[in-house]
């Protein structure tokens, strides 16, 4: 039988064949999918988030233990999707227009997705009306912006702006983050949400979100 | 005393007449020419008038040759993106090094030939005319574990720590090779002390820093001392678990982002090391006010004095008021080196 325990462990060390060949072993056993993800992706994710938070792990482990846990959803989502069993919510992301750095942004996409969200990363770059584009077809539940650069800090405003002028703002809820990025800056800007890191936006992410979710 | 020689006494022996003044500016320099920082980052002649008419404007003691990490990989081929407005940078989807094979192949451009590390050159030759002797000149170089996250890009490279540490360290190796041949063309040229952008290493851990990065680190550091290059170390990021090793490579100025604390790295890197540093450049230097500048600035001196040089964490970014720019000016300017 499957080791979960074995599975959440596998992906908190960041070992993706481990987290591949369990998962394929949970699935093949008929495993509940949504029950590998709430009770082995999102507790491992969320202890990655932690042990980063408190500087045991760094941006190597991190992104080691989102490509395990990305490769255990690969072989989930499928399942997921037949079962129609419910997500924490939709969310797009992206790096703001202008900005081409993208391992912060990366980092939350892959904590969001071990959260139990459905991510539709836009990558970098991203300009005001792709977001837009992204909420009409995409439907999120949550929109983040993220940005590096302090000449990009104002593309952030243009995007909720655009949102805003699309007559779509209230249907979703923002979240703005990235090194320059404040809580001053992201209430200045008319965002719902900051994050001073990958955890806490997940966090702030689920307190968005915990009424929309469909 | 001029500027140049305020910053070599402050290395020499701390006994500068004040507080030398370092900080790193790029497309505030720009603004302050009214140019864009396209053309500051594709001209060198325009870079030097930036950094010229700034050091002058508010009294700095050196001019920077440094304006994005983007120089070398360009010249060895990989697609850099340009922007009217901000600092060219390169997309990790078209990583030149996305095929690691790839290594195997490519070879160090010489620096005379490429395009934008000879801009970079010119620009140091030219500062040697325009304020040689007068003003400390500083060439730049991308460290080796941000020069190897340009070419391979970030995401990737810090998984190859872990999945391929011999690829690792042989992109250091090409990397320094690189490196030392660009600084080497820069001081030839007329510099006098060589930065070295490493910000990539702040994301590893003190672990894998110390495994792969810090001895990449080293052999630059002392190919730089090698040919008669002063070093300046800037790490961007959260370094304060990496001081112990960053403290020992001999760097004669270590330049610190500002989350990270002066004091523990005077009390760790030894009394002789120069420190520079490290207002909060965004909150305190962009949004504060002169009296919170100075506030902050005289706290730095207090941790680190009497080795110690004036800047901000990061670069002063645009925007920044003029006036609270004079009030970091001002602190350097009436302080000596001993905190009172």
């Amino acid at each position: 039988m499957a080791d979960l325990n074995a599975l959440r462990q596998a992906v908190i060390n960041g070992d993706h064949t481990s987290a591949r060949r369990i998962t394929e072993e949970a699935l093949g056993e008929n495993t509940d999918p949504l029950q590998i993800v709430t009770g082995c992706l999102v507790p491992a994710m969320d202890e990655v988030g932690r042990l980063f938070e408190e500087e045991e792990y760094f941006i190597p482990e991190m992104l080691l233990a989102a490509r395990a846990m990305k490769e255990s959803m690969e072989l989930i989502r499928p399942r997921l999707t037949a079962t129609g069993a419910p997500s924490s919510g939709r969310a797009v992301i992206g790096a703001a227009k202008g900005d081409l750095h993208d391992i912060g942004k990366n980092l939350v996409a892959s904590m969001l997705e071990g959260a139990g969200f459905d991510v539709h990363d836009l990558g970098v770059d991203v300009p005001p009306e792709k977001y837009v584009e992204a909420v009409k077809t995409v439907k999120p539940h949550l929109v983040c912006i993220s940005t590096l650069l302090t000449t990009t800090m104002p593309a952030l405003k243009k995007t909720i702006d655009a949102i805003d002028a699309a007559g779509l703002r209230d249907s979703v809820k923002i979240m703005v983050g990235g090194a320059p990025v404040t809580q001053q800056f992201a209430d200045e800007i008319g965002a719902d949400g900051y994050g001073e890191n990958a955890r806490s936006a997940v966090q702030k992410a689920r307190e968005l979100t915990a009424r929309g979710a469909a | 005393m001029n500027g140049r020689e305020r910053i070599l006494d402050m290395i020499e022996d701390g006994s500068s007449d004040r507080l030398p003044l370092m900080p790193i500016t790029m497309m505030f320099a720009a603004d302050c020419l009214g140019v864009t920082y396209r053309q500051y980052a594709t001209d060198y002649k325009t870079l030097v008038g930036a950094q010229i008419k700034t050091a002058e404007l508010f009294g700095f003691d050196y001019v920077s040759c440094i304006s994005d990490p983007a120089r070398e990989a360009a010249d060895l081929g990989a697609i850099v993106e340009y922007f009217d407005d901000q600092p060219p940078a390169l997309n990790e989807k078209h990583a030149l090094l996305s095929d690691k094979k790839q290594l195997a192949w490519i070879n160090p451009v010489d620096p005379y030939k490429g395009e934008r590390m000879h801009d970079r050159i010119q620009a140091a030759g030219l500062f040697r005319e325009r304020v040689g002797g007068e003003l400390l000149i500083e060439g730049w170089v991308e460290g080796p574990c941000a020069q190897a996250a340009d070419l391979r890009g970030i995401n990737t490279l810090m998984l190859d720590f872990h999945d391929d540490p011999a690829f690792v360290n042989d992109l250091f190796a090409f990397v320094i090779e690189l490196e030392l041949a660009f600084a080497r063309a820069q001081m030839e040229a007329g510099a006098d002390l060589i930065g070295v952008g490493d910000a990539a290493s702040s994301l590893v851990g003190p672990r894998l820093y110390n495994e792969f990065v810090l001895p990449a680190q080293r052999k630059m550091v002392e190919g730089l001392h090698h040919m008669g290059a002063f070093v300046r170390l800037h790490i961007c990021g959260k370094t304060r678990k990496l001081y112990e090793g960053m403290g020992s490579l001999g760097c004669e100025i270590v330049d610190l982002d500002w989350m990270n604390p002066m004091d523990e790295a005077r009390e760790i890197m030894g009394e002789k090391q120069v420190l520079l540093g490290n207002i909060n450049p965004v909150d305190v230097l962009k949004n504060g006010s002169p009296e919170s500048v100075a506030e902050a600035i005289a706290q730095c001196h207090r941790h680190s004095a009497p080795r110690y040089i004036v800047g901000a964490g990061c670069e002063i970014p645009r925007g920044t008021p003029p006036k609270n720019v004079k009030a970091l000016a001002e602190y350097a300017h009436t302080h000596t080196p001993e905190h009172s």
